[in-house]
């Protein structure tokens, strides 16, 4: 489906309209407390998709309607611009302005590909890199856009496995590590997992588009699919993942760090149990010193300490998924419509919508 | 007054006793729906193991009904992907399906032109791909025009008594692993075993019923329908033995079953959800078209996507109000993975 850029802005004038009268305006400016430190997708309570900006207080600043349901986002690295993603199987991704939300552009995935929720921009951000499926092939690739040219489609590669999910950057570098998931899909069929019995994904790191490390897990866990990642300043990446099997599992999020092997995260197998085999998002504390995990089908947080390897703290939230650090901790999104403000393991602040908020909640700046 | 007392003791006991608990309904699922049909799917698979020993040439109309009870058996059975059938990949080693990638017809072609003898070790033939393995490597062999000319038939007999022997094998564990053990799992929950409670064993239940009901819609109904542009007959289950609409009744009739037994307490939708199944079926009886080749043609095409879509109705019902009236209501974000 190719989106209509003009029917975004339709979309979005209206919700505008509406905000102008109640005096509640976008500001013009980066720096102003109307723009957004955060963005989500949602569904709204009459089943259609939006993309919001969420400033510090947890109010909604704007709500862009997308063709179909989103899933992550990704914030330019030095501009007030971000990049949305339609969820798996989607083939679209909306680039807006971060100060008020207006759409930029829409990129589609080319013919034969769609995209699978994520995406990074290089380190100069001359490139926008995109986790995509080239699903006639059952082939994982990474599109390459050309971010100054107007995000147009310059090359892609093979991601190094099958079902490439999250990707993410190393810090002060272009090297890229993606979660090849290791789940075939097919748009045919829908959602459903075609090659589960031989199943293996694996972590693949990417410079100049070569592979220059991949780890996997051990064989009897290649019903783990790796799909979430986070990066912290020492370029240590913690994954999350979600389970394909029945069998018991001793841990669902693990620590690696390039040249050596992968830890896992421990916690009690009591703990493990009630987060169903299932992470939807994580994140590195802002310090580092933290890994927090969410399983909303479990409903729990998990955090973990990053140099024991150990669960420190849990936290039940009802379909809790959406993720972020911050200064104060974290921010939580759940499937129930809260925003949540977490610190030391308490709540700070709370709102409520109807929004039901998606995966994956991001900052576009720093608060 | 003593009378009156005790007629109220009677009238609560009653009303107690007629609203099934979380354990109630999960016992029933398990003895009624469940078990029973495991059995059938290991007593059907030895049936089909003595009809490939009686006559095992791809023409044999014997052989030909044996694969297709013993199918029928399993689709009725292929909504229950968890415990039992998730162990060593014995639901897959009976069903990989869908086979986009064409692993079962390649796999099937090498074994056949090498006539390799893993056929000759029930062991060894285990350890093959699930692919090459279970009813639909099975109906490849027997209704695919190209391997019916391929190769030697003695040899091809052999690898149709070693799938059929396979199968028997694979059902039978998952049958005795079921009734020795699995049951027991969702019968007796408790904080150190698989279940916590029995409204996480029904949960269980709950899932099979949404997930029965997607793969149904999505690869059963959505595979041949592809899209408007490129519709894909040949991607249709069973389409080589004519056994596509029927395999869509049958997991239809299976899944209504189950959804009666977990609507027991809840008349009102009871009744609608029976409604909606009776109205799926009707739709597709009315096809009449075994194979859905219909799907490229625009004004039978329709009528396919209108079976698919009632098909869909019923899975929204369900999970938006079957699945908070029995507690086990599944999130925006919990309910399909990413």
């Amino acid at each position: 489906m190719v989106i209509n850029l003009k029917q975004l802005y339709q979309g979005r004038r209206q919700f505008l309209a509406g905000v102008l009268a109640t005096g509640l305006a976008p500001s013009p400016t980066w720096a102003d407390a109307g723009s957004p430190a955060f963005l989500s997708a949602a569904a709204k309570p009459d089943g259609t998709y939006v993309l919001c900006g969420i400033n510090q207080n947890l109010e909604v600043v704007f709500q862009i309607k997308l063709p179909s349901r989103g899933h992550a986002a990704v914030a330019h690295p030095t501009q007030p611009e971000a990049v949305a993603f339609a969820r798996r199987p989607g083939t679209f991704a909306l680039i807006i302005d971060c100060i008020d939300g207006a759409p930029k552009t829409i990129i589609n995935a080319p013919s034969g590909r769609h995209f699978n929720g994520h995406g990074m921009y290089s380190l100069g951000a001359e490139f926008l890199f995109t986790t995509e499926n080239d699903y006639d092939a059952g082939r994982g690739c990474i599109g390459v856009w050309d971010v100054k040219a107007g995000y147009v489609r310059i090359d892609e590669f093979d991601s190094g496995g099958i079902g490439p999910h999250d990707i993410k950057r190393l810090p002060n570098s272009d090297i890229l590590v993606i979660a090849n998931g290791g789940i075939d899909t097919h748009p045919d069929s829908g959602r459903i997992k075609l090659n589960i019995p031989t199943m293996w994904p694996n972590l693949t790191y990417f410079e100049h588009g070569l592979v220059i490390e991949k780890v996997t897990l051990r064989p009897e866990m290649h019903k783990n699919s790796i799909r979430h990642l986070s990066v912290n300043q020492m370029g240590a990446i913690a994954f999350g993942v979600q389970v394909q099997s029945d069998d018991t599992i001793s841990s669902l999020a693990g620590l690696h760090s390039r040249g050596q092997e992968i830890n896992l995260l421990e916690a009690p197998s009591d703990e493990i149990r009630k987060l169903k085999g299932y992470i939807g998002s994580i994140t590195f504390s802002r310090d580092g010193q933290e890994i927090a995990v969410t399983s909303p089908i479990g409903g729990v947080i998990h955090v973990y300490d990053t140099a024991k390897k150990k669960l420190k703290s849990l936290t039940e939230i009802p379909d809790v998924c959406g993720i972020v650090a911050n200064d104060f901790g974290y921010l939580i999104t759940s499937g129930t419509g809260d925003l949540i403000k977490l610190s030391k393991n308490r709540v700070r602040m709370k709102a409520r919508s109807t929004l039901r908020w998606d995966n994956h909640i991001i900052a576009v700046r720093d608060v | 007054m003593k009378k009156l007392m005790l007629f109220f003791i009677y009238m609560i006991g009653s009303a107690i006793s007629v609203v099934p608990t979380d354990q109630a309904i999960v016992e029933d699922v398990v003895e009624a729906h469940i078990l029973p049909r495991f059995k059938a799917l290991a007593v059907v698979s030895e049936k089909l193991v003595y009809a490939a020993e009686d006559d095992c040439s791809a023409k044999s109309l014997t052989l030909r009904n044996a694969l297709r009870n013993a199918f029928d058996a399993w689709i009725s059975v292929s909504h229950l992907r968890f415990g039992p059938t998730e162990k060593e990949n014995r639901g897959f080693a009976l069903a990989f399906w869908p086979d986009i990638r064409g692993s079962a017809p390649r796999n099937l072609a090498r074994l056949i032109t090498n006539q390799d003898t893993v056929v000759f070790s029930p062991i060894e033939f285990s350890k093959i791909s699930v692919a090459t393995r279970g009813f639909y490597a099975m109906e490849f062999l027997i209704y695919d025009q190209k391997l019916n000319k391929l190769g030697s038939s003695d040899y091809k007999c052999q690898l149709v008594q070693a799938l059929a022997g396979d199968i028997f094998e694979t059902s039978t564990k998952i049958s005795d692993d079921w009734h020795n053990n699995y049951a027991k799992l969702l019968l007796e929950p408790s904080a150190s075993s698989t279940y916590y409670s029995s409204n996480e064993a029904l949960r269980e239940v709950f899932k099979s019923i949404v997930g029965g009901l997607q793969f149904t819609s999505q690869a059963r109904l959505g595979l041949p329908l592809g899209t408007f542009e490129r519709p894909r007959p040949k991607k249709a289950e069973s389409w080589r033995s004519n056994g596509s609409a029927h395999n869509v009744k049958l997991s239809l009739t299976s899944l209504h079953d189950l959804a009666m037994r977990l609507t027991l307490q809840y008349p009102g939708l009871k009744k609608r959800l029976g409604d909606s199944f009776d109205r799926s079926l009707i739709l597709l009886e009315n096809l009449k078209d075994p194979n859905f080749s219909g799907v490229s043609e625009p004004q039978s095409r329709l009528k396919i996507e209108v079976v698919q879509q009632s098909i869909d109705d019923i899975s929204a019902t369900i999970k938006n109000e079957l699945g908070p009236k029995l507690g086990v209501f599944v999130g925006f974000n919990a309910l399909d993975g990413d």
